[in-house]
């Protein structure tokens, strides 16, 4: 809404700057989203009459004027189609700055000096418009200044008006808001309407058939209207609110729908058949083309008006093409009614046309002053039109809208609010906003609401009325009172804080990735899943059209970006929900936890610099899952060899807990990592998120710390490549002692001097007792022990370390 | 063997301890003095040749050439062993880079979560938590958004089928605790939201919330601007003040949109709040009396505020993040600067 501070001053007094207007408006709930000026003082630009128009002799759409600016003759070149003997012009001499900052130097246009230039709208600062020049009034003498034919220059305030106050989308509304913030008093135009000739019921009939559609429906007629131009001062209001100048007749109905926010139609009553006005639903088959002249789709839902054969106008939306004002126009029906809402908005959305009059009926004008507006626009019309207003009006209005009282208790209001506000103090903000405020116990007011503030329907609302007005900077700012609600506890975000600090100190980055992926990079991945996933219907870009159902298609995306901008090292970790789409057609979410991986990000110092294998990725893998399961106390977790879509054949394994797989992690495959060109072996985990979390807060138990000394044996041992770590671990579980206190794998080592098909593997073997200090001679018979096992089962030969 | 040979052996002694080169020098004098077949014992053996009336003499002067040459080896092997750690700690380069792996990061979204959610924990709220597919009910209905409201245009809002939804807000998670607790109240819940915009430098369709309810006997808008101060002072700097502008949501009554007084500037205005020396923060007010209702409270014996805000805008306006895209492009040179 915009809303020319000039305008709003006919209403309500007030003495403030427009910077000093736009903060109160803004902080008692109308948002002032820009503060704008039109116009300016024009310096040296004035009336001047065109006295004679002539070809210019060197091009053809150029003419020369001789004007009049008030003293003496000037020739000036001009290019406006309309410019004509006889007719009113802004003009500026050469010398002059205009105010969209031209400066009119001597020239010779097409080799005639021009001596000034004759003005347009655009040129002016009044608009972009060069369609032609500015006509002024017949009236303004030459040499008139053009500042006191377009009055000051005018400040206009654009404001976000919120849905709930329909009152404020007029300037008398937003009057009684600034009558109320600054204590002083509206001031409604006094309405003498003088009427005369048959009475309006005599020339024409309303029925309507919807009162539920259209509870209201005023017409009004008006004999002998002369369609011309609006005086300066209205097209200047309009203009400046945004709205452009048409014709005197439907100028007024728009300048009454700004004044009063009651939108009103002017119809041409000589093409309306039989003269008169129906309200009713779209017959089948009907069709209508709207005042821009386009054929809308109507549909049998739609409320249109219509007169005695056909449609006329989409109600409350848009006039139709057949019965507009013309400039023949002699007798207009005037429309003034009020419309259910959301049949408006329905109509609206369905024909896609949203009006300014669709948009106030939308959200609710106010029913109590539909005749009022209606009555304006006749008195408008009389005056600027030589109309004469036929007697009385029509008024369709079967069941008045009941007045509205709401009980209003003072302690309430001081008890949301937290304020200690005086009861006097409610009942002025009350009566400011035009609320009538009776006593109505010791605790409480009776408020009454006029039709105006629809919104008003409970004490609630009047609490929000008396804060924003009293002033939102008066309520106080306590210290935060922290009691617990019962049952509090967060040991759950705590549990993923800690799992997310694990990870950071695994020199893990988090990344955060949209929940919406294309559908073809989920099919890189696995093309078969894709009837389970849950795809938008309305996506905003292909790119972002299904919910994703795992979270490494990002993570390797990501990587590759990263990759592309020729960073080679990253490790990442993303915890994320994923989507799913059950088979009864239900959907499942679950948050998880990706790794991902690239380049040395396992070494440290000059090591980086060697080329990766897959075995170190997968491994830096294993070994990150290994450490963050051990930190979150994971005793029950295992991993099985398995294969996955989009994972490398053999280089895969399955994370299961309690026997249930809850996650997997391999290496990419190397068609996919390709996509993005990872030239290197790129690992990824993913896994469920929740069983991660549930060991964190178990409590522990103590283990006594070993005080005894420890006695070291290796073991080195020639196998074939085919034998696994795994296989040996277990040969040594079952015959080992308990003092056997830790195995490790020292070195592995294939080529010369170990034979084809074979590889060296070197283990250390630590053994303690809890009870005594071991001999060599005890580590020594636990030792060979364990080496005839190995021998045995694997018929493997054992060099001595 | 005379006194005055022992003084000028002494002298000898201590001389070619001082001079020594190396320390394998220093240990060659020391053999030669004082070792097992050394001068000194070959004297304390000749000693019972001495006459007796020198002998305590001879025997004094052999003592103090001992103690005088022992410490003057000592502090000449001390000064060797210097002179020879300064030499090795030349070669020594301390400017290598070190050599440990370093720590990963903490997405800068997640950071603003962690401390808000860390601050109002200290003020007794907990963690509530909710879906990303809503149902119409927990998104729209509940929270008394009328039917007709333009947050509910599919050209705002992802619908999925049979009345669900991508939350547009974290709102829902208040129905969804509400409705399964009853009053006392006070959780937050940050979440991720969704919402039709066409991605720019400050919008992005994906994105993350964090909404705050306090439901009890007596709770106040003076509560409110008093916990969100509280939460402004710890999150953003010291003086920073709040400031209400009425506003409307359906969810509550009276809402307020608040701003953070300037943590850059104090308020006098800078580049940060466009040099109005205010930061527009989000949306926040009393629960709707509605609201309370349709969860099943009874809105005359409990009351309470709820607000909201975007956790993207505190982390660019925090961070001096100039782009919401880049919180979404994971670029390790930018994660590595939070
Ligand atoms: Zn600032």
């Amino acid at each position: 809404m915009r809303l020319p501070i000039s305008w709003l001053k006919d209403y309500v007094e007030f003495n403030d700057t427009p910077k000093g207007l736009a903060d109160k408006l803004t902080f008692s709930g109308t948002e002032v989203e820009a503060i704008e000026t039109i116009g300016s003082t024009y310096e040296g630009v004035v009336v001047a009459e065109v006295l004679k128009v002539e070809r210019h002799p060197n091009a053809d759409k150029l003419t020369l004027c001789t004007v009049n600016p008030g003293a003496g003759q000037m020739v000036v070149v001009c290019g406006a189609p309309n410019v004509k003997a006889g007719g009113k012009y802004p003009f500026a001499q050469v010398g002059v700055t205009l105010p969209n900052g031209l400066k009119l130097k001597k020239a010779k246009i097409r080799g005639v000096e021009s001596e000034g230039m004759l003005c347009a709208e655009d040129e002016l600062g009044l608009s972009t418009d060069h369609a032609g020049l500015l006509e002024l009034e017949a009236q303004w003498a030459p040499g008139t200044p053009l500042s006191e034919v377009l009055g000051p220059p005018e400040t206009v305030l654009d404001l976000e008006i919120t849905p709930n106050r329909p009152d404020c989308l007029s300037i008398i509304g937003l009057a009684r808001e600034v009558a109320a913030m600054y204590g002083t008093t509206l001031k409604i135009p006094a309405l003498a309407l003088a009427e005369f000739g048959r009475p309006a019921g005599e020339l024409t009939r309303v029925e309507v058939q919807d009162a539920d559609g259209c509870p209201r429906y005023t017409a009004r007629i008006m004999t002998g209207v002369k369609i011309g131009p609006s005086p300066d001062w209205m097209k200047r209001r309009l203009e400046a609110a945004g709205i452009r100048a048409i014709n005197n007749v439907v100028d007024i109905t728009n300048y009454v729908m700004l004044e009063c926010g009651q939108p009103l139609h002017a119809f041409d009553q000589e093409l309306l058949e039989e003269g008169r006005i129906v309200v009713r639903r779209v017959r089948p088959g009907e069709k209508m083309a709207t005042l821009d002249n386009i054929e809308r789709p109507i549909s049998e839902s739609m409320l249109v008006i219509a007169d005695a054969k056909k449609p006329v106008a989409v109600a409350g939306v848009m006039g139709g093409a057949g019965s507009e004002i013309r400039d023949v126009t002699h007798t207009v029906l005037l429309e003034s009614a009020c419309f259910k809402p959301a049949d408006i908005r329905a109509t609206s959305r369905k024909l896609g046309l949203s009006t300014e009059s669709s948009y106030r009926f939308e959200r609710g004008v106010d029913i109590g002053g539909v005749e009022w507006a209606s009555r304006r626009a006749a008195q408008l019309m009389a005056q600027l039109a030589g109309a004469t207003a036929a007697p009385g009006v029509i008024d369709v209005y079967p069941t008045p809208r009941a007045s509205r009282a709401i009980p209003c208790r003072y302690s309430k209001v001081n008890e949301v609010i937290g304020l200690q506000a005086a009861a006097a103090d409610m009942r002025r903000v009350f009566a400011s906003l035009g609320l009538g405020a009776s006593e109505n116990g010791a605790d409480a007011c009776l408020v009454s609401v006029p039709t105006f503030r629809q919104d008003l329907e409970r004490e609630i609302d009047l609490v929000e009325e008396f804060a924003r007005i009293y002033g939102l900077d008066k309520i106080p700012t306590p210290s935060p009172r922290a009691e617990l609600a019962p049952g509090a506890s967060d040991r759950s975000v705590e549990a993923i804080y800690f799992c997310r600090n694990a990870l950071v100190g695994l020199g893990l980055r988090e990344i955060m990735n949209y929940s919406f992926v294309s559908g073809a990079l989920l099919d890189l991945f696995d093309p078969n899943d894709a009837a389970r996933r849950v795809v938008l219907p309305n996506p905003y870009s292909a790119d972002h059209s299904t919910m994703r159902n795992s979270l490494l298609p990002q993570m390797v995306e990501t990587l590759g970006r990263n990759a592309a901008r020729q960073i080679r090292e990253a490790a990442f970790f993303e915890i994320g929900r994923v989507f799913e789409k059950k088979e009864d057609g239900t959907f499942q979410e679950e948050t998880r936890l990706a790794i991902g991986l690239m380049g040395a990000v396992g070494r440290s110092g000059f090591d980086r610099h060697h080329p990766v294998t897959e075995e170190d990725v997968f491994l830096w893998t294993k070994g990150i899952w290994e450490a963050l399961a051990g930190t979150l106390r994971l005793s029950k977790a295992a991993l099985a060899d398995e294969a996955f879509a989009g994972l490398e054949a053999g280089r895969s394994v399955s994370i299961l807990m309690d026997g249930k797989p809850i996650g997997r992690f391999g290496l990419v495959k190397a068609a996919l990592r390709k996509e993005w060109r990872l030239s290197e072996p790129v690992g990824v985990l993913e896994v469920q998120f929740n069983p991660l979390l549930g060991r964190i807060f178990a409590s522990r138990s103590f283990s006594p710390v070993a005080t005894f000394p420890s006695v070291g044996r290796d073991m080195a041992l020639i196998v074939d490549t085919s034998v696994r770590h795994e296989d040996i671990l277990k040969i040594v579980e079952k015959v080992a002692p308990k003092e056997l206190e830790r195995v490790e794998l020292f070195d592995i080592f294939a080529g010369e001097g170990i034979g084809v098909g074979k590889k060296s593997m070197a283990y250390s073997f630590t053994y303690r007792s809890s009870e005594r200090t071991l001999t060599d001679e005890d580590a020594n018979r636990y030792h060979e022990n364990v080496k005839d096992a190995v021998k045995k089962s694997l018929g493997v030969e054992i060099r001595e370390g | 063997m005379k006194a005055q040979d022992l003084v000028d052996l002494k002298q000898k002694a201590v001389g070619e301890a001082a001079s020594a080169a190396a320390p394998s020098d220093l240990e060659a004098v020391r053999i030669k003095y004082l070792g097992r077949n050394g001068l000194l014992p070959e004297i304390m053996k000749g000693l019972k040749d001495v006459a007796p009336a020198d002998r305590p003499e001879v025997g004094r002067l052999a003592n103090e050439l001992k103690n005088e040459l022992q410490a003057a080896i000592d502090s000449r092997r001390e000064a060797l062993e210097t002179a020879s750690g300064a030499q090795k700690a030349k070669a020594f380069d301390t400017t290598l880079p070190g050599r440990w792996r370093t720590l990963g990061s903490r997405h800068p979204v997640t950071q603003i979560i962690e401390r808000a959610t860390s601050i109002f924990s200290t003020m007794g709220f907990t963690v509530a938590d909710g879906p990303d597919i809503e149902t119409e009910h927990h998104n729209f209905d509940a929270l008394n958004t009328p039917q007709e409201h333009p947050s509910r245009d599919p050209k705002d809002t992802f619908y999925l089928a049979s009345g669900l939804l991508l939350r547009t807000q974290t709102s829902p998670v208040q129905i969804r605790v509400m409705e399964n607790q009853k009053p006392p109240v006070r959780i937050i819940a940050p979440g991720r939201c969704y919402r039709r915009d066409a991605t720019d430098a400050t919008h992005s369709a994906n994105f993350h919330q964090i909404e705050g309810l306090y439901i009890d006997r007596q709770v106040s808008m003076a509560d409110l601007k008093g916990d969100l101060t509280y939460f402004a002072r710890q999150m953003m700097g010291e003086n920073v003040q709040i400031r209400f502008r009425p506003h409307f949501f359906p969810f509550t009554e009276p809402s307020v949109e608040y701003d953070f007084s300037c943590h850059v500037c104090g308020g006098k205005g800078c580049r940060v709040c466009k040099h109005s020396g205010w930061i527009e923060i989000s949306g926040a007010g009393m629960v709707n009396p509605k609201v309370l209702s349709n969860v099943g409270y009874n809105p005359n014996e409990v009351m309470g505020y709820a607000f909201g805000m975007g956790v993207e805008r505190i982390a660019m306006i925090l961070f001096g993040i100039p782009d919401i895209r880049l919180l979404y492009e994971n670029d390790v040179r930018f994660l590595g600067q939070y």
